[in-house]
């Protein structure tokens, strides 16, 4: 057999060079999570804008490393997953969502005496009931979304669609999408039930029963749908390539595509709807804690940063006097006429573990039918 | 001579570089001899990392994941501490509702197996074939361009071609065969057009290099015997071809079975594959990864035992063949 390993100095090479590579996850680790002098942020796309981390690391020097998310529930289980030692410092969680991330001990009361620009978000969604659980807030309100219908305003031969109706109507069969798990809630709305439901927390069988009908609803129309989509970037290409005419979505992406001069429009339908509220919340445990406050502050400093995040990711900005810097089209864009705001009710969390436990279900029983 | 006679004296080594004090330490020497004493040793220490390495990234994450698939809750619950089960198991072969996007994908992935086989074969045999040697490389870079680019971009670049305002139906229209777009997009048209067009460079190679070893001269001697070319093809060549199609066959089944970007971007509401069912347990805020493990871990057994199979009729037709 050949000789292998030629000489000593190959030798100790070799060991050197696989040590370093056999090391090197930990070193990575310790150096992008650990170090002093950073803060890792998870949040959706735009919610962040690069000019402010630009001016956030210039001005405080602490390093800003950005994980972008697409979903509440993929980030729950990748906290859950590295909860004994957690990577994130500040995560994006929606309003509603609150309980579950709180139950399970992923966010900390957030210290609003740390935050001296509290004061700089309108109290509407700072103050509001759902803001507050256990006698403690959870997180910077930063944007305001909800779930609407969005519609291709050149090829819609109907002036405005004003119902849900439109999504199952044999018109558009075929032209539409929609995001299943939250369309159970919408259609629960539409078929005149609490999508909330809190309304049956004491009456699980009822429960039951409504999720049940509104999955046969989906069933039977499940026809006519083009798509199931779950991230708003999905909703956007298959607008611009026409590939449906009508859609549920949430507003960000559409107010995005209203900003870049696509032919689409938003409407709250007459059944109603639901609204959101995206929060900053402080990672419990997180290496970074104390940048973590220093970034929050620093992010409700200007109305500016909350008009920018507006612009960036199409939601509306919970920063008192952020739309003073916003265009006149980009106020329309990401803005209702106050009637379809009056159907608009937020979600809420109180049902949240009982609903889920039925819903979950009901949209792997509607995808496998 | 041996290695420890090169030993230099004790007050040199301080002189030396780190590196070289390290290399003439006696427990380094030691250790070194012992390791380096016979080529049998030698392999075996450059056998330790590669065998490292695909135990670490090949089958430790599977062993997790079989370890998650045999939990009650994952990830876990604050304060409560998980037991071993096998109801995930259990939960596949109770509910009927799992085994629809079970058997679509294993049907699917079947079927776009077979298609693909029969769409990159003349392609494959074309280059091997007849193309003479001198230009086989330069074929091949160019069947291999678009797979410079990632998974995702080629995806995306599909998309834009296939969608309602994509260059097929611009095209179709303009040449006025069509007044509407053809909906060709979130359709299983769309979904096996794309696991086709992905797949294709794991099935053209293995057909490429097993045709590429046939002697020229075995279909001559086919021909100076009276075969015709269809007989020639179906006696000498397939048969001489089956290594190739067993493992083109075996790579593009396997990850058919698990692809997952493709029927997200391309399917529409009647696709569902097994893998965005397992997805949803991943996605869904709560502690449903064993579940979605313990379908991976049901999904993984069944594709290698259909391979397994399927390889083994393949030699029993080589022996046949042969006889």
């Amino acid at each position: 057999m050949t000789k292998l390993i030629q000489n000593r100095r190959g030798f100790i090479k070799s060991a050197a060079a696989t040590g370093l590579i056999l090391s090197s996850p930990a070193y990575l680790r310790t150096a992008s999570a650990q170090g002093a002098g950073q803060v890792n942020v998870w949040a959706y796309d735009g919610f962040v804008p690069g000019d402010f981390v630009d001016q956030f690391q210039d001005e405080t020097g602490i390093k800003v490393n950005m994980r972008l998310v697409d979903d509440q529930g993929k980030q729950f289980n990748l906290m859950a997953a590295e909860r004994q030692s957690p990577t994130a410092d500040i995560v994006t969680v929606a309003g509603h969502r609150f309980l579950q991330f709180i139950d399970s001990d992923l966010i900390a009361p957030l210290d609003t005496s740390r935050l001296s620009n509290w004061g700089a978000i309108n109290p509407v969604f700072s103050e509001s009931d759902w803001s507050t659980v256990s006698g403690n807030k959870w997180g910077v309100p930063i944007l305001s979304g909800a779930e609407i219908m969005a519609y291709n305003s050149d090829m819609a031969t109907i002036d405005q669609p004003s119902s849900w109706d439109t999504m199952f109507s044999d018109e558009w069969a075929g032209q539409n999408a929609y995001i299943l798990q939250d369309m159970f809630s919408i259609v629960m709305l539409y078929l005149g039930y609490d999508g909330n439901m809190v309304a049956y927390m004491d009456d699980p069988e009822e429960a039951a029963r409504i999720v049940n009908e509104t999955r046969d609803f989906l069933i039977e129309n499940k026809s006519k749908v083009r798509k199931y989509y779950d991230a708003g970037a999905e909703i956007q290409q298959m607008f611009i390539n026409q590939d449906v005419s009508v859609a549920h979505s949430w507003n960000g992406p559409i107010a995005k595509l209203i900003a870049d001069g696509f032919p689409v429009k938003m409407t709250i339908p007459k059944e109603g709807s639901y609204g959101f509220v995206y929060t900053l919340n402080v990672a419990q445990g997180g290496p970074n804690t104390d940048n973590a406050y220093t970034f929050l502050d620093f992010l409700m400093s200007k109305p500016e940063y909350g008009a920018e995040m507006s612009r960036q990711s199409g939601f509306i900005s919970t920063y008192k006097g952020a739309s003073d810097h916003l265009s006149d089209e980009e106020k329309a864009a990401t803005s209702f006429p106050e009637e379809e705001l009056s159907r608009l009710q937020f979600f809420r969390a109180e049902a949240n573990e009982m609903k889920y436990a039925l819903v979950d279900r009901a949209v792997e029983e509607v995808r496998a039918a | 001579m041996s290695l420890s006679d090169t030993t230099p004296p004790p007050g040199d080594r301080n002189d030396m570089p780190f590196w070289g004090r390290v290399a003439t330490s006696p427990s380094y020497r030691r250790f070194s001899d012992a390791m380096l004493s016979s080529p049998g040793r030698q392999f075996a220490m450059l056998a330790v990392i590669p065998i490292l390495w695909v135990l670490l990234t090949h089958l430790g994450p599977l062993l997790q994941m079989f370890r998650v698939s045999l939990l009650d809750a994952y990830p876990p619950t604050r304060d409560i501490a998980p037991q071993f089960t096998t109801e995930h198991y259990g939960l596949f072969f109770k509910d009927q509702l799992f085994f629809a996007p079970f058997m679509r994908t294993l049907v699917f992935s079947l079927s776009l197996t077979l298609i693909t086989l029969v769409v990159v074969y003349p392609v494959a045999y074309f280059l091997a074939r007849h193309v003479k040697r001198n230009n086989q490389l330069l074929f091949l870079m160019l069947l291999l361009i678009p797979f410079w680019a990632g998974e995702i971009i080629r995806s995306y670049a599909m998309m834009l071609m296939l969608g309602n305002n994509g260059a097929i139906n611009l095209a179709l229209r303009a040449v006025g065969l069509i007044d509407r777009p053809i909906p060709f997009m979130y359709t299983n048209f769309a979904v096996s057009f794309a696991i086709i067009y992905l797949t294709a460079l794991y099935m053209l190679l293995p057909l490429y290099s097993a045709l590429e070893k046939i002697p020229q001269s075995f279909s001559e001697a086919a021909a100076d015997l009276g075969a015709g070319p269809l007989k020639r093809f179906w006696r000498v060549t397939l048969p001489l071809s089956l290594d190739g199609v067993a493992s083109g066959c075996t790579l593009v089944f396997l990850i058919s079975t698990g692809i997952y970007a493709v029927p997200v971007l391309f399917g529409g509401p009647s696709t569902t594959t097994f893998a965005e069912t397992i997805a949803g347990f991943f996605h869904v805020a709560g502690d449903r990864w064993p579940t979605g493990a313990a379908f991976s871990i049901i999904m993984l057994i069944t594709a290698l035992t259909i391979t397994m199979v399927f390889n083994r009729l393949i030699k029993m037709l080589q022996k046949e063949k042969h006889r």
